[in-house]
């Protein structure tokens, strides 16, 4: 309120405001501390300039109600006061120059700051195995990539700053208002502990309704998340009015909550102001009473006074200061966490280099889980001579895609060794063995860039003709011609204006463009119609002509022609042979196919 | 903000107290230098101990109003601008169970998401800080200037001065940066496209030996983003410190001016040079507020684009007040239809009828229409001409929810919602006894599995049902609409995760149950429409055939192409 002081950063408001919400408090400061600042070497000298600038940016603070306080009393006394106004500008020009030269180069290097460790920090994900992604949310990568190390950049460097110019404040103005006064001092440093006392009172109280707050947010963002994602049935349903019903019920729910956090946390600030009027007054009568006597003279009185009223505020703040410094530094473990996981495995010493691939691939007592407990295949060994079209088929579950896991190396084997041309798998340059892959996934992930990019992703260097002769190959040539912009056609939000078929037909595409001496479709024409698909397989199979390839698919119709068939169950390969053998042996190949085509 | 504004208008009442308490707060803020300055002038100088506790008193009563405003101004702030934020997600939220298929489409799922609750965030904070601070810069600049004037008029010309390089400072710090922190909002978007693009399709990046080029796209975005980060917090470098020079100046030329007249009180002396901080404070909010209202319209314009969304679907208006009893025959007559902004249109001139009680079997490719034909029987979507009857009425004219009522939609993807089993199967029919969800359940071929969980039909389902698999979701989702007693049943192609004996027992179970309903049934596998009363067959938006099996083997080229393909040809 009225003390506010110039000379400190206008954040508090806010801050106040929060007092009492949740703080997450990090497992190592001072681990993580020193981690962050070998983070920032090269930007150490940038950063040990900021500080010095901070304690120069504070010394004006201290100093200027002295040089206007004595001001004051020389006018007050007839003196010339020349030179003590001459000084106070000359601290100002000052103050101006170090502040601005603080906050322009604060901005560049608290962003490029925060440019390296985003970059370190996607450098360090992007090579973590698949493992990872598969078992953690995305969201909460993201909130990573983006809001926590945001946060480690302005709120530590904001943070630590501000707890810099409050403590150099604190120790300059007590160690004048010790010189000037001892007994004044002690009454304004009662007032701290006043101040203290009462923010603890309101504090306890805030925390439960932030609490409070904080868990029905997370129930009423749940209710909208689920509402709109299932918007078409709530429509069918005609779920509307109840939907509403129960969000409004929630909705209310959260802004009392929330209003009244609010309120009971806004009782620290008026209250604060009227302890340290207070304090004003009693200093000032006892000073009065002081003066009386001779004590102190009337210049001393004044700056004290101002002292005052600057002194008990980064008090109460830097408690705050600190909640925000501790979060941003939990957010900076959070971010070290990732950095921290192990990335894919890194290639052997003697790596072998992949020249030329045959495409022979044996599976020898292959045990892997995707935890411990559970293995998904159990001692399962095949062999795939080069050139032959393998079809993997077998009940959900039974671990089809697993097997292309492996092969990929997206996941690494618990028990056993998978070669390819003789060699283990994990012997070969990983970028080169997955090269020698060419996939199309379950998954139709298109990226925001044209059709032409997306087909080119992964190929770089290719013509344009390339890419249309691979489309033609895919059988999408036909639907991205019709596209607005054709093969310039950006895809937005993952491709979601293309059906699911059109968007496998541009990852068939992609995977045709790489031209890669071994192939995987996996599920890739499940949802591509019967009619489409047949397309597909005659592309499939004058591609893969001479090349080993595994295929997955549900339809057993679809690979019927396929050279051998692996049929899973239960983890183990079940049945083994062409469709004819497998048809002869009249087992659960037999069976599946007969109720699937409703012969 | 015109939308900001509308809705703060409806609060104008709460909004305008919490602005008179946050006056009271600031002319209490302002004052209180007056009378410290008298304990001064009038008590410490002469030594009166007396005038000391009598100014004192005055500055506490001043001080303790000012409190009691602070206070009332919070609770009239968070009340106001939690109820707008309340109000405003309700709206919108309402808005969004309004929309139609087509509105949807074009909006985003995860978009309105974000909107409904991040943006509804922003304004809130932003409609608080317009009551907490952004009201108060003006008060206190014009009080204090007030003040100062008033004590020390010879002052003026000075204080104009000052006054008009602020201003112009302020002017251009806006100027500038309104458009630097719009750009930084717009490139922290593209920032989170790269990050979700990556996460997302982490397995075709790390298939194709992508990362360096992932790398490379984010460290892009990155430092796009860094750099208009860069400029946008250099401007405020340039002119925060230069505002506050300016008003400091404005301190020195005060005691320089009062260095001249000696005579001057020191008391008021100090006053003015706390007003003169007072205003350098209120100044130095200016970066605060220029950031949240960058940020407050960028998310009000978003909240906008829903609210002024108008649902794509027009009532002709039900001319029947009296709720109509629908039996379930369906035509189509000459229809057509094309998703918004599409080249081609998804059906073209489709006319056929379905009887009462008949089990239509619809087949045909990917993108062929199947899903666009059903979707408009519940009018999902309105065709583009021709019409779609129930019971020989045009579907606009039947009331939506009475239309509605008698459908029920199994659709492909099964979404099930947060709460026990028997609160989703109830979604049919919220009325339904415990006897008729049982027998749905068992037509549905469910039952045994949600009995073999140890809480039955009370397990508590997460978020979109995740502690199923693929095959019971399906199942419930099937029980849901049977719960409804449908008239029309469409099954949008929602067994594909069965396998084929339980389909076939599904279906079964179907056929003997559901005599009375007129069923739908979209399938990618022949042998799942084959057994139906008549099959309709697809290509590209037209109606290839329809008819019994037999007869679209011999009549119908493109459904004896679709059976060679599954089953023929050995």
């Amino acid at each position: 309120m009225a003390e506010r002081d110039v000379s400190l950063p206008p954040v508090r408001e806010g801050m106040a405001a929060n007092r009492g919400k949740p703080v997450e408090k990090p497992k190592d400061l001072r681990g993580t501390l020193l981690r962050l600042w070998s983070l920032c070497r090269g930007h150490g000298r940038g950063l040990g300039w900021i500080m010095v600038l901070s304690a120069l940016a504070s010394a004006s603070s201290v100093f200027s109600p002295f040089l206007i306080g004595r001001a004051i009393t020389s006018i007050d006394s007839g003196f010339s006061a020349v030179w003590l106004i001459a000084l106070l500008a000359g601290l100002y020009v000052s103050d101006w120059l170090v502040r601005f030269v603080q906050q322009y180069f604060m901005a560049s290097i608290g962003q490029r700051l925060i440019l390296h460790i985003r970059e370190v920090l996607f450098g360090a994900m992007k090579s973590l195995p698949l493992r990872y992604f598969d078992r953690h949310q995305h969201g909460e990568m993201m909130s990573r990539l983006t809001n926590d190390v945001d946060n480690i950049s302005t709120t530590i460097s904001d943070s630590l700053s501000q707890l810099m110019i409050y403590v150099f404040t604190i120790i300059g103005v007590l160690t004048i208002m010790l010189i000037s006064n001892v007994f004044l001092t002690l009454i304004s440093c009662s007032t701290v502990v006043l101040i203290f006392i009462l923010t603890r009172v309101i504090t306890v109280r805030t925390r439960k309704l932030y609490k409070q707050q904080q868990s029905l947010l997370g129930r009423l963002n749940g209710q909208i998340e689920e509402s709109i994602s299932g918007l078409s049935l709530v429509k069918a349903y005609s779920r509307e009015g109840a939907m509403i019903r129960e969000f409004e019920d929630c909705n209310e729910q959260y802004r009392a909550a929330a209003t009244q956090a609010a309120i009971v946390s806004g009782y620290l600030m008026p209250l604060t102001s009227v302890i340290n009027n207070l304090s004003y007054l009693t200093i000032a009568v006892v000073s009065g009473i002081m003066a009386a006597h001779g004590g102190v003279d009337l210049g001393v009185i004044s700056s004290f006074l101002l002292y005052s009223k600057q002194f008990s505020r980064p008090f109460v703040d830097i408690a705050n200061i600190y909640n925000n410094f501790q979060s941003a530094v939990a957010g900076a473990e959070r971010v070290f966490e990732i950095i921290d996981e192990t990335p894919e495995p890194e290639d052997v010493p003697n790596a072998v280099p992949i020249d030329r691939i045959r495409g022979d691939i044996e599976l020898r007592n292959v045990t892997f889980g995707y935890d411990a407990e559970h293995p998904v295949l159990r001692d399962v060994s095949l062999t795939v001579a080069a050139g032959t079209r393998v079809a993997i088929v077998g009940p959900t579950g039974a671990g089809k895609t697993t097997i292309i896991n492996l092969l990929t190396r997206f996941y690494d084997i618990d028990e056993g060794e998978i070669l390819l041309d003789g060699v283990d798998l994990r012997d070969y340059k990983l970028r080169d063995l997955r090269r020698a892959f060419g996939v199309v996934l379950q998954d139709t992930s298109l990226f925001g860039a044209s059709v032409r990019d997306n087909i080119a992703y992964g190929s770089d260097g290719t013509t344009p003709e390339n890419v249309r002769d691979a489309a033609v190959t895919a059988n999408a040539d036909a639907f991205i011609s019709r596209l607005p912009q054709g093969y310039e056609t950006v895809l937005d939000g993952g491709g979601a204006s293309l059906s699911q078929g059109e968007r496998q037909l541009v990852t068939i595409a992609r995977a045709v463009l790489v031209d890669a001496p071994i192939l995987i479709l996996d599920e890739a024409t499940s949802s591509v119609d019967t009619m489409t698909e047949q397309k597909i397989r005659d592309a499939i199979l004058k591609l893969t002509d001479g090349r080993t390839s595994f295929i997955i698919a549900h339809r057993l119709s679809t690979i019927r022609d396929s050279d051998v068939i692996v049929l899973i169950q239960g983890g183990k390969i079940a049945e083994q042979g062409s469709h004819a053998e497998l048809m002869a042996l009249g087992g659960l190949y037999a069976e599946m196919y007969r109720t699937q085509t409703g012969e | 903000m015109k939308l900001i504004m509308r809705y703060v208008r409806r609060h104008l009442g709460i909004f305008l107290l919490g602005v008179f308490f946050l006056t009271l707060e600031t002319l209490a803020e302002l004052l209180q230098p007056t009378f410290m300055a008298r304990i001064v002038d009038r008590g410490v100088k002469d030594l009166d101990i007396a005038a000391i506790l009598r100014y004192g008193a005055i500055m506490l009563g001043i001080t303790a109003v000012g409190a009691v405003g602070a206070v009332m101004r919070n609770i009239y702030a968070s009340r106001t601008s939690q109820q707008i934020g309340r109000e405003l997600r309700g709206d919108m939220y309402k808005k969004t169970q309004s929309l139609s298929h087509e509105n949807i489409d074009r909006l985003q799922t995860s978009s309105i998401i974000t909107r409904i609750t991040n943006d509804v965030t922003q304004i809130q904070t932003f409609v608080n800080g317009l009551m907490r601070i952004m009201m108060k810069v003006p008060i206190m600049c014009v009080g204090a200037v007030t003040l100062l004037i008033i004590q020390t008029p010879e002052q003026m010309p000075i204080m104009a001065a000052i006054l008009i390089v602020c201003a112009a400072l302020i002017a251009a710090n806006m100027k500038l940066g309104f458009p630097r922190y719009g750009r930084l909002q717009k490139r922290l978007d593209r920032l989170n496209e790269v990050s979700r693009e990556f996460l997302s399709g982490v397995r075709v990046v790390k298939a194709f030996n992508a990362e360096e080029r992932e790398s490379a796209k984010f460290s892009a975005a990155a430092s796009d983003f860094a750099d208009a980060g860069v400029s946008a917090t250099r401007v405020l470098a340039v002119f925060g410190p230069l505002i506050n020079l300016t008003v400091n100046f404005g301190i020195i030329a005060l005691l320089w001016i009062s260095k001249a007249q000696t005579s001057s009180e020191i008391g008021r002396l100090m006053a003015s040079v706390n007003y003169m901080t007072q205003v350098l404070f209120s100044l130095g909010m200016v970066s605060n507020i220029l950031n949240n209202a960058v940020r407050a319209t960028t998310s009000a314009a978003r909240v906008g684009e829903i609210l002024d969304e108008t649902p794509a679907l027009a009532e002709l208006g039900a001319d029947t007040a009296e709720p109509l009893d629908i039996t379930g025959e369906i035509a189509f007559g000459n229809v057509t239809f094309a998703y918004a902004g599409a080249a081609r249109p998804a059906l073209s001139d489709i006319s056929f009828t379905v009887r009462a009680g008949e089990t239509l079997g619809i087949i045909g490719a990917t993108g062929s229409g199947k899903s666009s034909l059903v979707n408009l029987i519940p009018r999902f979507y309105d065709p583009t001409s021709g019409t779609v009857a129930v019971d020989n009425r045009d579907v606009r004219t039947i009331a939506t929810d009475n239309l509605r009522g008698a459908i029920a939609v199994v659709p492909q993807q099964s979404l099930l919602f947060t709460g026990t089993i028997t609160d989703n199967l109830r979604w049919g029919d919220e009325n339904a006894d415990e006897d008729a969800v049982l027998a749905a359940s068992r037509t549905a071929c469910a039952d045994d599995f949600v009995r073999s969980f140890p809480d039955g039909y009370d397990t508590v389902l997460g978020q979109g049902g995740v502690n199923l698999s693929g095959g019971q979701k399906q199942r419930l989702s099937i029980a849901r609409a049977l719960v409804r007693r449908p008239k029309i049943l469409i099954l949008d192609d929602c067994t594909s995760a069965l396998d084929a004996s339980t389909e076939a027992r599904v279906l079964n179970a179907l056929r003997t149950e559901a005599t009375e309903t007129t069923v739908l049934l979209i399938s990618q596998r022949i042998s799942t429409v084959m057994r139906c009363d008549r099959v309709l067959c697809m290509e590209d938006g037209r109606v290839m055939g329809i008819g019994a099996h037999e007869n679209l083997i011999a009549d119908c080229p493109t459904y004896r192409a679709i059976y060679n393909s599954q089953i023929g040809g050995e």
